[in-house]
């Protein structure tokens, strides 16, 4: 009984469980296929390069067209697909993304994506949840790091979050066992944890950081955090060059909010994810200037994280900085450096400036003139 | 009426003149003896500097001349061959029913194999299901953020701290997160009562319905339910993560808020780390007829044992705050002000706050200013 | 004034028992449309609250009421304060001039979430239709179906019979205070009076378990079944059903005009006594006019979920209010059962002793005793004997 319905939850979070099994018997090591690598090199170096786009829901059109006029104007080697993504109806008659969509993504394997609204009610499945599932997107990554010019309380953060993407507490696997206790099922794995945690180390040599901290609670939760935690360690040891540290989550809490200088890459579980990436955005002044990426199987999403902000949508008042640092690491992602630095560099300098900030910052600026200013920095 | 007055101050001096002649070391005394009038609380100093800690706050109150008496009990799961057994100190908590307590340290694996942490197994015999965080910025204490005054109610004897793992397939462990409507039902009322009891107008409830939405959707729906019976409070609810983020932009905009166990501990954290830090947020822990005191974030700050560093703020808050309990409201008020001049003359100063005074040097500066 | 009448009536299409509490009350069935009040009493069927006890303290409502309300509840908080009492109040003021019943509403819940209250008098200045007399209100609303009333003689008090000691269970809700009145015909008006089985038995059932656990001895029940055959009737009937379980109690049943005579010719033949509404009035004045007053005897209200107390003669002594001449022992004795209920029975003891003695061994007393102290002389002489009996803290037992 039991053993079904561990074989029900895996497989709802595509893991194959015959093969999986086989393989434990065999070899005491977990075989896991990492392909974090950047996948540029292959044959793309030439010539520019597809990348799908989807524009998204209310704001999104507008930061979007921001985003790819200042790409045109950094004459950056790529080539828009723009793809929608609104539900239609399927064969089995559940709304979910048009086959079109996930066909451009699968093709292009990289994408990007403006805030998109999930429509309230029955049957419908969140959107960006779908995009996950669909693209087996394992880690959601985003960089913190203070903005020169505009002022919050914290003025030296510089973290990157790297989150679990797929299990955790956030397997969806709830039930009422008798009226009024509810239990919901935690799920870590080792294939997932070890995958997440070698990206971060990949990460972190990538981008020359120098430490990566793993936050756990396995002081409590002994074997669910304490397995994350020791694939976690198994990975540190293949990376001796980067340092490793644990820290309890509270710790982590405690310490970032009074001196974030103490950390560089967070590696963590789902739910505690979640919480600190938004922590942190909130500390470097919100999720509109944070930008955010999602590794998977099957490509790469990069994508800004914050509302859609219906109130402003078509006003020419949004501020296209989170999604346009996206697009940023999508470069880096496809080792474009030299455009990333550039684009980075003018949006940084817009923003130090401080003459032609958006409302949100604090600013009178439309969101054109915002765009120009940093075109005309290129 | 001013007679009145003037004779209550009067039997006041002479209550508080029978008591001026006793002892606050830790004294193993029978209970009973009825008609006394000196308060027995349990003391467990707890691991890393909690020890140091505890003594400060002896020392303090041996300067109050509170009437207090402690029973000492060494509990420890880093150290289980000195710890005291968890029964008689249960059974010691059952009978005085205050306690104070540091830290415990929990290792990552117990010794013998259980998942159940020892704070875990003394939470869940006394049924201290609710935890009280007041995060209050002090005078003088340089913070980024200003005026600070949030109240975190943490439920904190079931959701992820169920110790219900099991690891299925290896490789693939599923923890449960229990949620009960009795529970929540339960801390709701607290979160509601507490804030009518202190004349607070708002209580938020934190959760994560939006992904869990059976667990933390029967705990959001509780809180509305119980927000139904209090009309005179405001209630509001918000997704965890954006509570986070709020807290560090926005904390001001907090009253009360009511959370399950881990977003609890997340947002306790959250909000010591805001006003200054592990070492000056007193907490309590409640049941229906138990208060544990401890301190707000649990740090246990193994690394700074011995050098007597260790800023003993949030004990001696813990232990005003045991006295006020207590219905010593004078005594309590005695340390509050203390440590508060303290803090605001800035001169003696612990090193967490940007001093480079000393533990005891801090202790005896609180001392001196007991009036 | 009529147009005025007529507005109000069309305002309030929903009567104000029947406005349920969405989690708390389900509305019985069957209501009688003919009438603006339901017939029936409700039950509770809501979710368990669970109750404001945390770390030893409790929270208590305190309904201050009219007249000499806030000076007594006032003494309470500052022997409370003064007796170390582990208790926090939630005051809420009901101001008897509003017409609306919202802060009487917010009252009833906050007695919902706390369980336990000690209230005043509060007064119902409206004489409308359509308003309930709010301390009717309270206890219908939170089902308080017994009111106990332990009438004892203090010694040295000036009475016309000493010694007496008799327990009064009065049924609370129903009975003749069903305020279920109409003009059928001009001219003709009509008052039902009703009993029910079910709160008759429950208040049956409380008496004769009062007598089992307090060793009393007997049980009788006052009734007027001769007149009322049915109703009285029944209520008789399921006294003495009761009684089949309760052998080893004495059971006598009396009708309501004999009691009264009894009462004042021979008041020792009674023990613990059993009756509805109105008889329950009449009796217990009866017998505070026997013992020297109505300042001295506090009195309980029970549900099977909330405890209501309060002094055991119900006027809120308008016309003494601020002459610093009122009897607070009356109060003082009802926050003291409050502390008994509550479990802490060191606490009541003490305030129990110590009102005692101020009363009969030190004789101050207030000129409604035939003293001539004021009310602080009474409250300062407690708080003095109270400082020699500090209580430690906690008292009571640990219980499971």
């Amino acid at each position: 009984m039991a053993a079904r319905l561990i074989q029900k939850i895996l497989k709802s979070i595509g893991v194959n469980t015959s093969r999986f099994g086989q393989e434990r018997l065999t070899d005491s090591t977990v075989h896991v296929k990492v392909s974090t690598a950047p996948t540029s090199a292959r044959g793309f170096a030439s010539g520019s390069r597809k990348v799908t786009l989807i524009p998204g829901d209310g704001i999104g059109p507008e930061i979007s067209a921001a985003v790819q006029k200042i790409f045109t104007t950094a004459n950056v080697p790529i080539e828009w697909e723009s793809v929608d993504v609104t539900p239609v109806m399927g064969p089995d008659g559940k709304y979910g993304i048009p086959q079109a969509a996930i066909d451009s993504v699968n093709t292009n394997k990289i994408g990007l994506k403006g805030p998109l609204m999930t429509p309230v009610g029955k049957g419908h499945r969140s959107l960006n949840l779908a995009l996950r599932k669909e693209f087996n997107l394992y880690a959601n990554v985003r960089p913190c790091r203070s903005l020169e010019g505009y002022k919050t309380l914290y003025d030296d953060v510089d973290v990157v979050t790297i989150r679990e993407n797929t299990e955790g507490e956030y397997s969806g696997i709830e039930h009422e066992i008798v009226d009024g206790v509810v239990q919901s099922i935690k799920l870590i794995t080792e294939e997932a944890s070890k995958r997440v945690a070698e990206y971060a180390f990949q990460y972190a040599k990538a981008n020359n950081r120098k430490k990566v901290t793993v936050v756990h609670k396995a002081n409590i939760m002994r074997m669910s955090d304490g397995l994350f935690l020791r694939c976690a360690r198994d990975m540190a040891e293949k990376y001796p060059e980067i340092q490793f540290e644990e820290r309890y989550l509270d710790t982590v809490c405690l310490n970032m909010v009074q001196d974030p200088k103490k950390y560089d890459v967070l590696v963590m579980p789902n739910l505690y994810g979640d919480i600190l990436s938004d922590m942190c955005a909130g500390l470097v002044g919100g999720l509109g200037l944070t930008p955010s990426g999602n590794m998977g199987l099957n490509g790469a999403l990069f994508e800004s994280v914050h509302g859609t902000a219906p109130d402003i949508a078509g006003k020419d008042l949004a501020n296209p900085t989170a999604l346009l640092l996206s697009a940023v690491m999508m470069l880096r992602h496809m080792e474009l450096n030299e455009h990333a630095d550039k684009i980075q560099h003018a949006c940084f300098e817009v923003i130090k400036e401080g003459k032609h900030l958006t409302g949100d910052l604090g600013g009178k600026a439309k969101c054109s003139e915002f765009t120009n200013e940093i075109c005309g920095k290129l | 009426m001013a007679l009145l007055a003037r004779t209550f101050g009067r039997t006041l001096m002479q209550a508080t003149a029978v008591r001026s002649i006793h002892t606050t070391s830790a004294v193993n005394q029978d209970s009973g003896a009825l008609g006394g009038s000196r308060v027995t609380c349990t003391l467990i100093p707890g691991d890393g500097v909690g020890p140091e800690l505890v003594y400060a706050l002896q020392e303090v109150f041996k300067a109050t001349n509170a009437p207090v008496d402690f029973e000492n009990y060494f509990l420890s799961e880093v150290n289980p061959i000195l710890s005291a057994k968890l029964e008689d100190v249960v059974a010691s908590i059952q009978k005085n029913k205050v306690c104070i307590k540091g830290i415990l340290a929990t290792p990552d694996y117990s010794v013998a194999g259980e998942l159940e942490t020892l704070n875990m197994k003394l939470r869940r015999q006394l049924d201290l299901y609710a935890n009280v965080v007041h995060v209050r910025s002090l005078p003088n204490v340089k913070t980024r953020h200003q005026s600070i005054d949030t109240v975190i109610i943490r439920e904190q004897t079931e959701g992820e701290y169920s110790a219900l793992e099991h690891e299925s397939v290896p490789g693939i462990v599923e923890c449960l997160k229990i949620i009960t409507s009795k529970k929540s039902m339960r801390i709701a009322k607290f979160a509601f009562d507490y804030a009518t009891k202190n004349n607070r107008k708002k209580v938020t409830a934190v959760h994560k319905a939006n992904i869990m939405k059976l667990g933390d959707g029967l705990f959001l729906k509780s809180c509305e339910q119980m927000a139904k019976l209090y009309p005179r409070i405001q209630f509001e609810k918000m997704i965890v993560d954006n509570t986070t983020m709020q807290m560090v932009q926005r904390p001001n905009q907090f009253d009360v808020m009511v959370t399950p166990n881990l977003y609890g501990n997340i947002l306790d954290n959250i909000g010591s780390g805001l006003v200054g830090g592990a070492g000056v947020v007193a907490g309590a822990s409640y049941s229906a007829e138990t208060v544990v005191f401890e301190p707000g974030a649990r740090h246990t700050f193994a690394e700074a044992v011995g050098k007597n560093v260790a800023n003993p703020t949030a004990m001696l808050l813990c232990g005003a705050k045991m006295l006020r309990h207590v219905n010593l409201p004078t005594y309590s008020e005695m340390i509050t002000n203390a440590v508060n001049k303290v803090l605001k003359d800035g001169k003696v100063r612990t090193k967490d706050l940007g001093g480079q005074s000393t533990t005891q040097d801090y202790t005896r500066a609180v001392i001196a200013n007991i009036h | 004034m009529a147009l005025r009448y007529t507005q109000r009536l069309l305002q309030t299409q929903v009567p104000f028992l029947t406005r349920g509490y969405p989690l708390l009350v389900t509305k019985e069935k069957g209501e009688d449309v003919a009438h603006t009040k339901s017939a029936l009493q409700k039950k509770w069927t809501g979710v368990d609250i669970p109750s404001a006890q945390y770390g030893g303290r409790h929270a208590v409502t305190m309904l201050p009421g009219g007249g000499i309300g806030p000076e007594l509840m006032h003494y309470i908080r500052e022997i409370f304060r003064f007796v170390g009492a582990p208790v926090d109040f939630e005051v809420i003021e009901i101001d008897p001039s509003t017409e609306g019943n919202d802060d009487l509403d917010y009252a009833i819940t906050s007695i919902k979430r706390n369980g336990v209250a000690i209230k005043g008098n509060i007064e119902t200045k409206s004489q409308g239709l359509d308003e309930v007399s709010r301390n009717v209100a309270i206890r219908n609303e939170l089902d308080l179906y017994v009111n106990v009333l332990h009438c004892r003689s203090y010694p040295g008090i000036p009475s016309r019979h000493k010694n007496i000691d008799v327990v009064l269970i009065r049924q609370n809700t129903d009975g003749e205070y069903a305020m279920l009145e109409h003009e059928s015909v001009r001219g003709v008006v009509e008052s039902m009076k009703v009993v029910t089985v079910e709160n008759a038995e429950r208040v049956a059932r409380y008496a004769f378990e009062y007598a089992r656990q307090n060793n009393r001895k007997k049980v009788t029940t006052i009734h007027k079944a001769n007149i009322m055959k049915l109703s009285d009737g029944l209520f008789l009937e399921v006294a003495k059903n009761v009684h089949k379980e309760y052998p080893e109690i004495e059971h006598n049943n009396m009708i309501i005009d004999n009691t009264c005579m009894q009462l004042v010719s021979n008041p020792h033949q009674f023990d613990v006594m059993n009756m509805t509404n109105l008889y329950g009035t009449i009796v217990s004045n009866v017998i505070c006019g026997l013992i020297g007053g109505a300042g001295l005897l506090s009195g309980a209200n029970y549900g099977d979920h909330f405890a209501v107390f309060e002094p055991g003669t119900r006027n809120t002594g308008t016309a003494i209010a601020g002459k610093n001449i009122a009897n607070p022992v009356a109060m003082i004795n009802a926050s003291a059962d409050m502390l008994n209920h509550l479990g802490h029975k060191e606490h009541a003891r003490v305030i129990y002793e110590a009102t005692y003695e101020t009363v009969v061994n030190d004789g101050i007393r207030t000129p409604d005793l035939g003293g001539t102290a004021s009310s602080t002389d009474v409250v300062e002489n407690i708080l003095k004997i109270l400082a020699r009996k500090r209580v430690n803290w906690p008292q009571g037992q640990y219980r499971d």
